[in-house]
């Protein structure tokens, strides 16, 4: 039988699409690179999974799951003619505990759609990354995605007790658990962010994180996107950690404020949006200190978001910003970098400087509290070369903030994108270490091949990618 | 084949799509599935797949553009500002164009000449009055059967075609209002009301004869041509007012597009009645009615809120009429009715609008407003009687006469 047929022998003939419009909608996410996928199938329960792992495997095909294809790194993109494993119906929310504040949900439920549901009991998931309002807790668990309140809370492996997760050979075990220090080695630490290249998470156990009593959000307008980075670094220096602190500069703020009529400044070259929760005396007290640190650090103008529409509002035009772009130019290239925070200014100028050198419009939006930069160059891939422009100017960026102490990848993950520049991070040993994990759970390279490990990651590599077949020759 | 009408989605307006995907869960079909196809990301990669010749109009194209509600809820929430309508409406007319069927030739008889023809629809009500006289309506087959059931009960009104209606004192200015094709004879009370309110304001009111239907529903559906003539004949039709106004969000939509189907468009601005209502409360021409009328669901047709981006109007009208407003669906997904979708994909639409009466009934209201005729339909159908449906202009008109009515019974005794 052939894998399409065995596949609508698990599924039925309705979730496993094989036409060439429906690969060629599945050959991409919301990055820049495009793939196309043999076939996609769209499992309904941790039992279809493991059978469709089961039979990828009997077809010598890999796999490659993906939640709602909001990804920047191209991690549910296909490289080879892969089976991809939409998990997008597995989205149920099942047993929220709102005394312990955990809940087990599916791995296709929508990230707001979570915060949502638990609202009532005064909680919510706090990894919020910009596309939440559309990507999934499998994709956040995936990626290890972080978000503009991660400064405080942390990414997504601080709001992940234990994942249920399929192995190669169609395996199904629990990783972790609800209690605090769950014995054994951390393979729940290991999963998350492993981007689908380890096994495909079928149920999470996330942690709740109680709605602050009180929240109040500033929005700073200043002359100069360092003056904004400068405050950055003052506010944190003075003590407080916002929940979150965002900084956007001109280009974007008017691309948002085109769309959205938030009432943005759009005359101010950079804009820093910082949000403070917590008790009320905290919050006020906080609130006072970031206007005390951003005007003495230049701002020309602080306010406070009057109500929670405003404070909305606010939010929505730092999330869609990244859309927003689509409006300047056909293509975009948005990178994802780390610097030390204390960094951040220089970072900045050099970023400039370099989207500058390769003659490329550069914007950025990004989350200055942690040092995460999202430099944004637009393009328009029709033009012949300008896209081999956009990367040779992102892996000088890449270079510059590796150089400064910072890391590859904030929060989008590697994917296919930054997985050629592991090797500014990592040396051949450590690199090998990582291989070997993968192997020790996927020694038949089934799962999300050509992703995170570059070729040749492991000590005496075979570069093999999927499973040889039994009996052949090698 | 690529495409071949000029009316095919371009690249300008494919290529304002970046894919963040961020319209992913507004989409209703691709809630319902799941599937790139269902969704406007993947409906807008395909149309780019056929203009650069990676894809074909073959029926997966056909399959993935039908079955779309042009809810237009994608387009509402895109920071990129992608004309989804507009390209979905070029897909569907490269559609009409290349895949020619017995199906499409019967819709395009249906939208394009039997919506617009006053006789043909004027038998079409006798014949549903009839069957709603004898009760027959479980004898009509199913896909016709629900928007049946979701009808007023029809006849004995006379038409508002062609004739005016003059306010107390010297009018403000002339409003042309849309008789629509089947809003005059099925939903003869929105216009009274919608008249009475209007001219209450201060306005002359003016059905004019020569016009017909706006055309939304064959654009909808890729009939070009006509959807043009229909364009020219209302545009000619509405020449001598200063507001043409519709009370039917779905048309008013498509009446404000019409500069892109005939040169110019229409030389009065166009007004949906819910924000003309809404404005003139504000500004003070209409009076916020004395007295508290209980709680009002509010359903926000697609064509109002997605479309035309309308959503405080109809909620400022129910409170300015005593009503207490409640919210439904924070999402306000499509209830599953758009215009012939409920009668091509009946289940997809049964699904819907079962979601939507059960997000209704579950806010306690004894009463739902709605500003579209196709909407109110599909939510009476699943109400399934109980309880009302009304627009919110005719709950407006209604609490402003019922406090008429008490102010002169009032003045009468003193």
């Amino acid at each position: 039988m052939s894998l399409v047929s065995d596949l609508i022998a698990v599924l039925g003939r309705d979730r496993v699409l094989d036409d060439r419009l429906d690969s060629w909608t599945y050959g991409k996410d919301a990055g820049v690179f495009r793939g196309e996928a043999d076939v996609v199938v769209l499992p309904e329960s941790t039992e279809e999974v493991a059978e469709i792992v089961r039979v990828a495997e009997r077809h010598s095909t890999s796999i490659v799951p993906r939640g709602a294809g909001t990804g920047l790194a191209g991690g549910a993109v296909p490289v080879d003619r892969n089976v991809i494993v939409s998990m997008i119906r597995m989205n149920e929310i099942t047993d929220v505990d709102p005394e312990n504040r955990t809940a087990w949900v599916g791995p296709g439920v929508v990230n707001l759609d979570l915060s949502r549901h638990t609202e009532v009991h005064g909680l919510h998931f706090a990894p919020d990354p910009s596309s939440q309002s559309a990507c999934t807790i499998g994709g956040n668990v995936g990626n290890n995605s972080g978000g503009p309140h991660c400064l405080a809370e942390g990414t997504t492996v601080n709001h992940v007790l234990a994942v249920e997760v399929v192995l190669a050979g169609g395996e199904v075990v629990t990783v972790g658990g609800g209690a605090p220090d769950p014995i054994g080695l951390d393979l729940r630490g290991i999963l998350v962010g492993s981007e689908g290249t380890l096994g495909i998470v079928t149920k999470v156990l996330v942690k709740l994180t109680p709605n602050a009593p009180d929240v109040r959000t500033l929005l700073c307008a200043f002359d100069s996107v360092e003056d904004a980075a400068r405050a950055v670094s003052g506010i944190i220096a003075a003590g407080v950690v916002p929940a979150a602190l965002e900084l956007m500069d001109q280009r974007m703020t008017e691309a948002v404020e085109n769309w959205l009529k938030a009432g943005l400044p759009t005359d101010a070259a950079a804009i820093l949006l910082a949000e403070v929760s917590g008790g009320t005396a905290a919050v006020k007290a906080e609130a006072a200190v970031i206007r005390e640190v951003a005007t003495s650090s230049g701002a020309s103008s602080v306010s406070l978001a009057a109500d929670e529409a405003e404070r909305q509002i606010l939010w929505k035009a730092r999330k869609s910003a990244f859309g927003a772009v689509a409006q300047t130019a056909p293509d975009y290239y948005l990178h994802d970098t780390t610097v030390p925070r204390t960094r951040l200014v220089e970072a900045m100028t050099e970023a400039y400087a370099i989207g500058d050198k390769y003659d490329l419009v550069m914007m950025n939006v990004f989350h200055a509290g942690d040092g995460n930069l999202h430099p944004l160059m637009t393009f328009d891939a029709s033009q012949p070369g300008s896209f081999e422009r956009v990367r040779a100017a992102a892996d000088e960026i890449v270079e510059m903030c590796v150089s400064k102490g910072g890391v590859l990848s904030g929060e989008h993950g590697i994917g296919k994108e930054k997985r050629d520049l592991m090797g500014l991070m990592f040396d051949a040993p450590a690199l090998d270490a990582q291989a070997r994990i993968k192997e020790a759970f996927d020694p038949g390279g089934l799962f999300n091949p050509h992703k995170i490990l570059p070729q040749g990651s492991r000590c005496f590599d075979f570069g093999r990618t999927v499973p040889v077949p039994d009996g052949a020759w090698i | 084949m690529a495409y071949v009408t000029s009316e095919a989605p371009t690249r300008r307006e494919l290529s304002a799509c970046v894919q963040c995907g961020l319209c992913l869960p507004h989409c209703p079909t691709f809630r319902l599935t799941g599937r790139e196809s269902a969704g406007p990301r993947g409906r807008l990669m395909a149309m780019s797949a056929v203009l650069d010749g990676v894809l074909t109009v073959d029926e997966a194209f056909d399959d993935a553009m039908s079955y779309c509600l042009q809810c237009r809820a994608c387009e509402a929430v895109c920071p990129g500002l992608v004309p989804f309508g507009r390209a979905m409406e070029g897909a569907r007319a490269e559609l009409d164009a290349q895949r020619p069927s017995t199906r499409r030739s019967v819709r395009k008889l249906i939208l394009g000449s039997v919506l617009p023809n006053r006789r043909l629809i004027g038998l079409a009500t006798f014949g549903a009055s009839v069957v709603q006289r004898l009760r027959l309506g479980r004898l009509l087959p199913g896909p016709i059967r629900s928007p049946f059931n979701g009808m007023r009960s029809l006849g004995g009104r006379q038409s508002w075609v062609g004739r005016e209606a003059l306010p107390a004192q010297d009018p403000i200015g002339t409003i042309g209002l849309l008789a629509g094709c089947v809003m005059d004879s099925w939903f003869g009370p929105v216009h009274d009301a919608t008249i009475g309110v209007l001219t209450a304001a201060g306005y002359r009111v003016t059905v004019p004869e020569q016009q017909t239907c706006c055309g939304a529903l064959a654009a909808h559906d890729g009939h070009t041509a006509v959807t043009r003539e229909l364009a020219e004949t209302n545009r000619n039709a509405f020449a001598d007012v200063d507001l043409v106004v519709s009370d039917a969000a779905g048309c008013t939509a498509h009446l404000k597009d019409y500069d892109h189907w005939v040169d110019g468009g229409f030389q009065a601005e166009v007004r949906d009645a819910t924000e003309l209502v809404a404005e003139l409360i504000d500004t003070g021409r209409l009076p916020i009615v004395p007295g508290e009328r209980g709680t009002v669901a509010v359903q926000d047709p697609c064509h109002l809120r997605h479309a035309q981006r309308i959503t405080t109007a109809p909620r400022s009208i129910l409170s300015a009429a005593g009503y207490t407003p409640l919210e439904i669906d924070p999402d306000a997904l499509c209830c599953g009715a758009a215009g012939i979708y409920s009668v091509l994909h009946p289940d997809t639409s049964q699904e819907l609008g079962a979601r939507k009466a059960s997000q209704v009934l579950g806010s306690g209201a004894p009463v739902v407003a709605s500003a579209n005729p196709g909407c109110e339909m599909q939510l009476r159908s699943h109400l399934d009687g109980k309880i009302a449906v009304a627009h919110p202009v005719e709950l407006y008109w209604r609490a402003l006469s019922e406090s008429r009515l008490d102010t002169s019974s009032r003045s009468g005794a003193l």
